[in-house]
């Protein structure tokens, strides 16, 4: 009781207190701080000196701390990798592992050894360590550039490497967006929309790799930065000692034409069944450098647009909509092309109005002059920025080779917050009118193309929408016309006549069928069963265990997996069911399935009709029969799983014939992974057991 | 207001913190004090760049959450940038942009870090609005809806939308059974959305106190003005009233492993494994760090030449021990190459601990060890922003601040035996989690 009255007095006296406390001060809090004086924004020194090989070299010395890093840039435009795209990566990843006097190994230890990091890259080498390994490392990444010692085994790594990097491409939807904008943004016949795929990396050769390397790692075209704890007195003579002997030579350029935009704003949609996002990208590639007289300008307007937290596109997207995490834009400065591109991933359910937010955004920078008051925001953002990004000391080094790189005036960068100061409301606008074209844009969305394409075609100026695979190839969406007089009945009749006809069919009692296939390295087999009229069993099996499997009787589902086992009902029940019915193409209409003939399109390249079909209880399939051979070439469904619904497809490509009827024999199973299944054997009416329609 | 790729700020954070050899100690100069509300100071002044970073780190992070109510500390990280009394709805992030500064917050299992780096003439401006914020932050119904909606698309983006992108979620998940790391700081959106605006607003009154609340600056300022600055805007926040929960959960030593299998929509299948560790700042920490510095960081570390070079079993392998304030995991995972399963995968780490366990690192690896960390402790505190950070988790885990330049000497008293009692007591099955990643379907 007494603890309970003192602690009260003591919190009467601690509010009291900071009552007074608040009181006394007077502070008015809504008066806004004042900024003081602004400070003067110095650039650092830098010096420089040129060995007689050509290597330019620029030093800026900082004392704070005792590192010191070294960069190469090497400036030359590149010829196309055309079949072999990958070979310059290839050949930079090369140049680390191993050289003359060092095998792999020897040089990763000596490298990790100092505590260092030297990493290569297609157009260059950066190295860093503390001060006093700095010998060493200079010898090293001498050794690495001079005299490196590429090797088949190691290429060969490095393959193994990069196909498995791509395969992991393949479910990032961030991944898969660049890489078809690339595409689209600069075409196969400019370098930056080379891609490298499974395909390319197989025509990478030691040969071509020692081509680029000796082509275009020469001193002449070569500038080095060297930043950190160094007087240029101390390090000169290292440089020459190091890098003298780096031989020149005359390095090729190659002369691309400058990609064009689109003529109208087109839609592109790359498929990711499943996705529970979609990937917006607005994009087109534009003619700016950055010693164009509205570099600055332009930079100014993009980030009024799309660059911070409190760009149009930040603040419309993510704080006023709520739609995203995140939506940006971006306009770039380079010598080849450069490229515009507006940015947001967003859920399913909210992309047609994202994108109309984001058209939205560049139509209004277009149409009105941007507020005075929200220039001068930007204006001082940048100039803030420009300030923050001083603290780092390589920065200064960029500065110097982006002189020369770009051929910027020699005063570019100490007349740039000038420069930045003096643009107006009428340069931003004028940049709108240049540079921002939603008329010629791509509206890229990589996302679940269900959820998408109807929404998204108004977009279009064709009204139309262009589907891509994940490499920027273009797939065909749409569907042909039926030719007058086809109906399902009869493809669904010409389909038996295929496989052998009805006779043949109807005396197929039961089958078994036992299917293989290596997954990740892993042996697995898939023995389905069926039994007229309605049992049905699958197991699938890694090795000897069985990983999985599904049966049902004629009357019970049951289903076995890993989690132990379970009886089938509801949706996973009727879907078994459906399952279980042997040729059900017999008696589709009997059974109660209504057809729908969809119209027709390619599977792997062929011809085939759609057909949707839709079992009793109203739940949709869809089958695709090759309007040739008139055999069901695809099937596709929804199945519901406990991570959600799932799109199941399935592509038959050979049918083997038992007893005059045509079963399939080699199929692939798609999705988030394909798996493609040969059969080992195929059983006809040798009598399969009711005990195996059971799960015990 | 990113939830920094945790992983990715734990490592950057675990590098930061590495040190090694003859003891020369660092020279981040600073001066700190506590205000009467209890509010601490550290500022570090530098004229090199005219710039200040100015910070806020709250002693609150996902381990205080109510297991009913995860996901709180960093959907209040979101709910700070909207605004107080006297900063309008979105003019938070607007102020600092204009006034040329950028700014940003994070969130993890112990704390939540804020800070703003402006041009140094602005340095009032990121005091008087931080103090707004945690004077009078602004908690609404709008601001509420707003950013539910926007983490919702956050931890799709991080989690489900990015391939491994649960790995965090799943291995704090199986590897806790009481202690509040059993969830991570992204929490459930479920929860976010029942929650009703009082608790909101209790959370706030609880956590976001000057008593709770280190204000670290550190640039290009003046320390005797910057005191008078910080003594008008903070001195009359009112001390927190309420008692701040902190978890007093012990988990239980672990007497098996456990083992799982996550299906995501992976090309690749990863083994991801979970050891549990030392809370940081102990000397088995220490040890445990080292060790994963020989495991996996370098090409010619013990992972990276064996499983990734010469086995080519796999196209990432390494060990990262996540600093936190109670125990906490030592994550190791693997990214199989084409076409290795998983198993194979596994053996050949299991492979690499059984080495370390039974024999002693040699003289040299031990030196190239030393070396390795040497270098990132001297390369750690270039940035005036990171300098900040440092100080203010320094003084806040450890209630000393300078370790920022001492924290080496803990590391130096690791020695090779060291090592290999930390690996035989912690690279223990009945230790881990074993979570191995499949390919949906």
């Amino acid at each position: 009781m007494i603890k309970k009255i003192i602690f009260s007095i003591v919190t009467i006296l601690v509010f009291n207190l900071s009552f007074a406390q608040k009181g006394d001060k007077k502070l008015d809090r809504s008066i806004r701080p004042v900024a003081a004086p602004a400070p003067g924004i110095k650039l650092g020194d830098i010096q420089s000196f040129e060995l007689p090989n050509g290597l330019k070299v620029f030093v800026v010395e900082n004392h704070k701390q005792a590192t010191v890093a070294y960069s190469i840039a090497l400036d030359f435009t590149s010829a196309l990798e055309n079949d072999a795209v990958g070979t310059a990566d290839m050949t930079s990843e090369l140049i680390t592992s191993g050289t003359k006097n060092r095998t792999k190994d020897q040089l990763d230890s000596d490298i990790d050894f100092i505590g260092a990091t030297l990493s290569a890259n297609p157009k260059g080498l950066y190295a860093a360590s503390l001060k006093k390994q700095q010998t060493k490392l200079l010898e090293l990444m001498a050794d690495v550039l001079l005299n490196p010692n590429f090797k088949q085994e190691e290429l060969d790594k490095i393959k193994t490497q990069t196909l498995s990097g791509l395969a992991q491409g393949k479910d990032d939807p961030d991944a898969i967006s660049s890489n078809v904008k690339a595409v689209l943004n600069y075409s196969a016949k400019h370098p930056y929309g080379e891609l490298t795929t499974e395909e390319s990396v197989s025509k990478i050769t030691l040969e071509k790799c020692n081509a680029y390397y000796q082509t275009y790692f020469r001193p002449n075209v070569a500038y080095m930065a060297i930043v950190g704890d160094v007087t240029l007195a101390e390090i000169k003579p290292l440089i020459e000692k190091y890098f003298g002997a780096w031989q020149k030579a005359d390095v090729p350029n190659a002369n691309y034409e400058m990609p064009t935009a689109p003529a109208k704003t087109r839609v592109a949609v790359v498929n990711k069944a499943g996705a529970v996002q979609s990937v917006i990208n607005v994009t087109y590639p534009v003619d700016l450098k950055l010693n164009s007289e509205d570099a600055i300008k332009a930079k100014v307007m993009n980030t009024i647009l799309g660059a911070g937290f409190s760009s149009r596109l930040f603040v419309n997207l993510r704080e006023k909509h709520g739609y995203t995490y995140g939506s940006y834009s971006s306009l770039n400065n380079d010598e080849l092309v450069s490229e515009f591109n507006a940015y947001a991933k967003v859920r399913n359910a909210v992309t047609d109005s994202s994108v109309i937010e984001i058209m939205g955004e560049l139509n209004r920078l277009r149409t009105e002059k941007v507020p005075q008051d929200e220039l001068d925001g930007i204006k001082n953002y940048l100039t803030g920025n420009f300030a923050i990004s001083l603290e780092d000391p390589a920065m200064i080094a960029r500065f110097a080779i982006n002189t020369q790189l770009y051929k910027l005036p020699k005063d570019y960068y100490t007349n740039y917050l000038k420069n930045l100061a003096a643009v107006t409301a009428d340069d931003v606008y004028a940049m709108a009118q240049k540079y921002i074209r939603p008329e010629n844009a791509t509206i890229l969305v990589v996302g679940d193309k269900e959820e998408l394409s109807k929404k998204l075609a108004p977009f279009s100026a064709t009204k139309n929408i262009e589907f891509y695979d994940i490499y920027g190839k273009p797939v065909a969406a749409e569907a042909k016309p039926i030719p007058a007089g086809v109906t399902a009945k009869i493809v669904v009749a010409d389909y038996v006549k295929a496989v052998g006809g009805a006779k043949a069919i109807m005396k197929v009692k039961d089958v078994s069928t036992k299917m293989n296939t290596k997954f990740q390295g892993m042996d697995i087999s898939i023995t389905t069963s069926q039994k007229a009229p309605n049992k049905y069993a699958m197991a699938v099996k890694m090795g000897e265990m069985v990983i999985q499997k599904e049966a049902y009787d004629g009357k019970i589902g049951k289903q076995q997996s890993m989690q132990g086992k379970k009886d089938l009902s509801g949706e996973s029940l009727d879907d078994i069911k459906a399952q279980a019915i042997l040729n059900p193409e017999m008696n589709y209409e009997k059974l109660g399935y209504k057809l729908n003939l969809k119209g027709i399109e390619a599977v792997n390249g062929k011809d085939a009709y759609i057909m949707e079909v839709v079992s009793p209880k109203g739940k949709k399939s869809t089958e695709w029969y090759d309007v040739e051979s008139k055999l069901k070439v695809r099937t596709s469904q929804t199945v519901t799983t406990e991570v959600g619904p799932i799109v199941n497809t399935t592509d038959i490509w050979e049918y083997k014939e038992v007893d005059g009827v045509k079963f399939p024999s080699v199929i692939s199973i798609s999705g988030a992974m394909s798996m493609k299944l040969t059969a080992e054997s195929i059983n006809v009416n040798k009598g399969v057991a009711d005990s195996e329609f059971t799960i015990q | 207001m990113k939830l920094n790729s945790i992983l990715l700020s734990c490592f950057l954070l675990g590098c930061a913190v590495l040190s090694a050899q003859p003891v020369k100690p660092g020279n981040v100069k600073f001066t700190q004090y506590d205000l009467s509300n209890g509010m601490h100071v550290i500022l570090h002044e530098d004229h090199s760049t005219p710039i200040v970073a100015v910070t806020v780190l709250y002693h609150v992070g996902s381990k205080n959450e109510d297991p009913q109510r995860t996901g709180f500390a960093h959907f209040f990280e979101h709910l700070m940038f909207e605004g107080s009394d006297n900063i309008k709805r979105g003019e938070y992030m607007k102020l600092i942009q204009n006034a040329g500064g950028v700014m940003n917050a994070n969130t993890s299992f112990d704390r939540t870090f804020y800070f703003e780096i402006l041009p140094s003439n602005q340095l009032e401006l990121g005091l008087w609005m931080e103090a707004e914020r945690m004077l009078q932050l602004k908690v609404d119904s709008v601001g509420v809806e707003t950013q539910r909606k926007v983490v919702k698309e956050e931890l799709k983006q991080r989690n489900e939308n990015t391939p491994y992108g649960s790995i965090l979620n799943e291995a704090f998940g199986h590897a806790y059974t009481t202690h509040p790391y059993r969830w991570t700081p992204g929490g459930s959106p479920e929860y976010i959305n029942q929650a009703a605006l009082s608790e909101f607003i209790d959370f706030y009154k609880t956590f976001y106190v000057p008593n709770n609340a280190t204000l670290s600056i550190a640039g290009d300022i003046n320390i005797a003005q910057t005191k008078i600055l910080i003594e008008k805007y903070y001195g009359s926040i009112p001390k927190g009233t309420k008692a701040i929960p902190r978890p007093t959960a012990v988990e239980p030593v672990k007497t098996a492993e456990v083992r799982d299998t996550v299906y995501d929509n992976i090309q690749l299948p990863a083994v991801v494994m979970g050891y549990h560790t030392p809370a940081q700042g102990t000397p088995d920490y220490y040890a445990m760090s080292m060790l994963a510095t020989v495991l996996s960081q370098g090409k010619s570390s013990r992972m990276q030449k064996a499983i990734v070079d010469k086995q080519q079993k796999a196209v990432f392998a390494g060990a990262f021990p996540l600093p936190s304030e109670d125990p906490g995991l030592t994550l190791v995972f693997g990214v199989a190459n084409m076409g290795v399963p998983p198993t194979d995968l596994e053996a050949s780490m299991n492979a690499e601990f059984e080495k370390v366990k039974t024999e002693l690192i040699s003289e040299e690896e031990y030196q190239k060890l030393r070396n390795q960390t040497e270098n990132d402790f001297v390369s750690g505190n270039l940035k005036m922003a990171g300098i900040a950070e440092n100080l203010a988790n320094y003084y806040v885990y450890y209630k000393d601040a300078n370790l920022i330049n001492t924290e080496i000497n803990r590391y130096l008293k690791v020695t090779r035996e060291d090592i290999q009692k930390a690996a035989q007591k912690y690279l223990n099955k009945e230790n881990r989690v074993v979570l191995y990643y499949l390919p949906k379907q």
